[in-house]
């Protein structure tokens, strides 16, 4: 199991898209199974890349069309929980960072207000705000104009502002 | 292009690969072992191997008991067994096909065991045992145990003292196999044989008056 360079520069993202799989899927086994389908594709269609260009956009790239050509169809059938909760409505984020009181009472409200946004603005907004991405890298990750992309962020974010007040009454 | 009232990064938790996803994932992509080559050949060979050893099984000789009666015994009880599985292949009215019975098979019949109140008669047809063509009578019990009295061409074959016993007046000899009982006497050079299933102590006794049943009213003889 020799790891070629292009392997190893591609893991180097593991992180970055484990995080986002999490974020889209709401499930950790889901998640892992998303980011090694995304890098079996990528590796598959290593030849398709272009160096010099972006590594990570690609891979994000891929992992989004990957999750919405497997795992989207999952989210019609919102799964129950075992408390028979669905699940979108849920944090069921597994092993988040170690927080206490407050501010882990925020995240939670807010990791459950971003699960009900819709997968493309979640995903523009994870992408932008959490990834760091550029516009330009966010519309190529969406495959969209930067135009689609800012509107996507402000109306992501203007439901978040609705969920929160909501969750916070 | 932060806003201060969501600053997600600072805000939403991040999730890190568990460990060994990475690993998984080379795993995962690594091209599957190339086929040995030598492996067709080598179940080509095992698989003709096996049906030359499938073949040869078939042609060793078959482990049979020294013991003429043995043998003859293990003979009957499968006989009988073809029977009980089989159903009654030839059911015939006696004394009607004694005749074809004595054609069939050299064993003349001055009397037989037509039945009677306890044991029915179902059937009589020409067997094929050892070698030798014989004759056998089908009866079964109120309790539906099958009995079967097949008579034999054995000039050779003694009866062992020590396996007799006594039933009224006669001394057949009572052997067990696979769970069958079996009375076996002689007329002459002829050998009788009664075989059921009833092997327990309460059958056994009722397989005995079965036996003086056909004892005294059969008298083969060979043609």
């Amino acid at each position: 199991m020799a790891e070629t360079d292009f392997e190893r520069q591609t893991l180097e993202h593991l992180d970055a898209l484990f995080n986002l799989a999490v974020y889209l899927t709401r499930n950790p086994s889901q998640a892992q199974d998303l980011v090694q389908e995304t890098y079996l594709r990528a590796f598959r269609f290593a030849h398709r890349f272009e160096p010099g260009t972006n590594l990570r956009a690609w891979l994000f790239q891929i992992l989004r069309n990957t999750f919405f050509t497997f795992y989207r169809l999952r989210e019609r059938e919102p799964a129950l929980a075992e408390d028979g909760v669905p699940d979108w409505d849920t944090p069921v984020f597994h092993a988040a960072p170690e927080e206490t009181g407050a501010s882990m009472e925020a995240h939670t409200d807010l990791e459950r207000a971003l699960s009900r946004l819709p997968p493309e603005l979640r995903m523009v907004l994870l992408l932008a705000e959490v990834e760091g991405m550029s516009l330009e890298e966010v519309a190529r990750v969406m495959e969209c104009p930067v135009g689609t992309v800012k509107s996507r962020i402000f109306r992501g974010k203007e439901r978040l502002r609705e969920l929160l007040k909501d969750y916070r009454q | 292009m932060t806003d201060p009232e969501f600053d997600l990064s600072e805000q939403l938790p991040r999730y890190r690969a568990p460990a060994g996803l990475g690993a998984a994932i080379l795993r995962a992509a690594a091209p599957p072992p190339a086929p040995r080559w030598w492996w067709p050949a080598a179940l080509s060979a095992a698989a003709t191997a096996m049906v030359m050893a499938l073949l040869w099984i078939s042609v060793l000789p078959r482990v049979l008991p020294a013991d003429p009666l043995q043998r003859a015994i293990r003979a009957i009880v499968s006989e009988h067994t073809r029977s009980l599985i089989w159903g009654q292949a030839h059911p015939k009215v006696i004394p009607a096909s004694l005749p074809w019975l004595t054609q069939e098979t050299g064993i003349g019949l001055q009397r037989v065991f037509v039945g009677d109140s306890e044991l029915r008669f179902v059937a009589g047809e020409p067997i094929y045992l050892e070698g030798r063509r014989g004759v056998a009578f089908h009866y079964t019990d109120p309790d539906e145990h099958m009995v079967s009295h097949m008579v034999l061409p054995a000039p050779g074959l003694a009866v062992p003292e020590r396996s007799r016993v006594q039933i009224a007046r006669y001394r057949p000899a009572l052997s067990r196999s696979d769970g069958f009982a079996i009375l076996v006497w002689k007329h002459g050079d002829l050998a009788s044989f009664l075989v059921s299933d009833m092997v327990s102590e309460v059958d056994l006794e009722s397989f005995k008056g079965y036996f003086l049943r056909v004892r005294e009213a059969t008298e083969p003889y060979i043609e």
